[in-house]
């Protein structure tokens, strides 16, 4: 539903068509000076355009200067490029990796030069059939092989971590 | 009441001269302007300086005033061209930027001066379809000059409210239909049409014995 107003408008720029031009001059039957004020609108609307031409834009090379030094004073300045920023990046990381692995060479070699390490085996594995395939040690930190010793032929039980064993258990089966 | 049938009998000047969507060379400069190529929007600035000029003096009607702000415009669609999709020619969407612009500075000046547009003014004890504008009251012109004309329509349209004023520019000056209008101004169809009928209503009374004697 549009307002007497809005009807008046499209009617005066030759909008309305059809039934809705019919339903509105009959409406405007009850407005005889209705056609006098359309024509009146239409007049106005050729002055406005017969009069209403704007000047010749001066010194238009001048006003593309003058836009241009106000948005370059309005523009902020570019950030600079990013690739030498990327380049710290990767200078820090890397002195950073450096500085790792020498830390971690330091602790190695502090390592092997600090705790004491478990003599290397003096005797070759037996060449005979004798392997120790379970034990029960009351300490876990005893563990039991066998050993053979060529020089002098024999096969040793080797008790690694035993300290002490009383007499009385070294009776073997 | 009865509804509006709207036909398309009145073209707009603006078809045939700008496609739906904005041409490939002028997106190509919108997207290095976009990328930060001022050379390429000042190729977009030589090319619609003069509209803009134009678009803004007839809302105006002052040579200084059109170009300081058509000059604001210009930076506005500077700062937010990244906003621009393409979707419209690149004067399109420029041409809202302007109007914004206009309408905004004949606001300030109104506050400023402390005048107040009512944009009903004089038509309140009329009923709607009455002829508004005095008849044979004012005494016939024998010739009066172009220039004195534009003064007269000048002064005219400056007791127009900002509304008005930019409701008539785009539909009388520049022939904008009124979708048109509604989309730039960013209110209802129905509401530019209003505009209308009050901004013609107050320029009649005003104007009456100028266009009745040319």
């Amino acid at each position: 539903m549009k307002t007497f107003e809005e009807c008046f408008t499209a009617w005066v720029d030759g909008q309305l068509s059809g039934e809705a031009l019919a339903a509105f001059e009959k409406e405007l039957a009850a407005h005889p000076e209705a056609a006098a004020d359309r024509d009146a609108a239409r007049q106005l609307g050729k002055l406005l355009r017969a009069h209403s031409t704007a000047p010749a834009l001066s010194n238009a090379d001048f006003f593309s200067l003058q836009l241009q030094r106000r948005i370059d004073a309005e523009t902020p300045p570019r950030r600079q490029p990013v690739k030498p920023e990327r380049e710290a990046v990767v200078s820090i990381f890397s002195r950073l990796a450096w500085a790792g692995v020498f830390f971690l060479v330091l602790a190695g070699a502090s390592f092997f030069l600090t705790i004491p390490h478990r003599p290397a085996q003096p005797l070759a594995p037996s060449n005979y059939f004798a392997q120790v395939v379970e034990s029960w040690p009351s300490d876990p930190g005893i563990s039991a092989t066998t050993v053979y010793n060529p020089e002098d032929n024999v096969t040793v039980l080797w008790l690694d971590g035993l300290d002490y064993m009383p007499s009385e258990q070294l009776a073997l089966k | 009441m009865n509804e509006v049938a709207m036909t398309s009998s009145n073209p707009s000047p603006t078809e045939g001269t700008e496609p739906a969507g904005a041409p490939a060379d002028e997106l190509e400069l919108v997207a290095k302007a976009q990328a930060g190529d001022t050379a390429a929007f000042d190729e977009l600035v030589i090319r619609y300086r003069q509209r803009a000029f134009s678009m803004i003096y007839n809302m105006v009607r002052n040579e200084q005033d059109a170009w300081d702000l058509a000059q604001d415009g210009f930076v506005k669609a500077w700062k937010s061209i990244g906003r621009f999709r393409g979707q419209s020619s690149f004067y399109t969407w420029l041409y809202r930027i302007l109007m914004n612009v206009g309408i905004d500075w004949l606001r300030r000046k109104q506050i400023e001066s402390g005048t107040e547009f009512d944009d009903t003014m004089g038509l309140r004890n009329v009923e709607a379809g009455a002829v508004t504008a005095p008849r044979g009251e004012l005494a016939p012109v024998e010739r009066i000059s172009d220039k004195e004309i534009r003064e007269r329509i000048d002064a005219a349209i400056a007791k127009l409210s900002p509304e008005h004023r930019a409701a008539i520019v785009m539909r009388e000056i520049d022939g904008l239909e009124y979708s048109e209008i509604a989309e730039r101004m960013e209110c209802s169809i129905g509401t530019v049409m209003s505009r209308l009928f009050y901004a013609r209503k107050k320029l009649q009374a005003m104007l009456k014995d100028v266009y009745e004697n040319i």
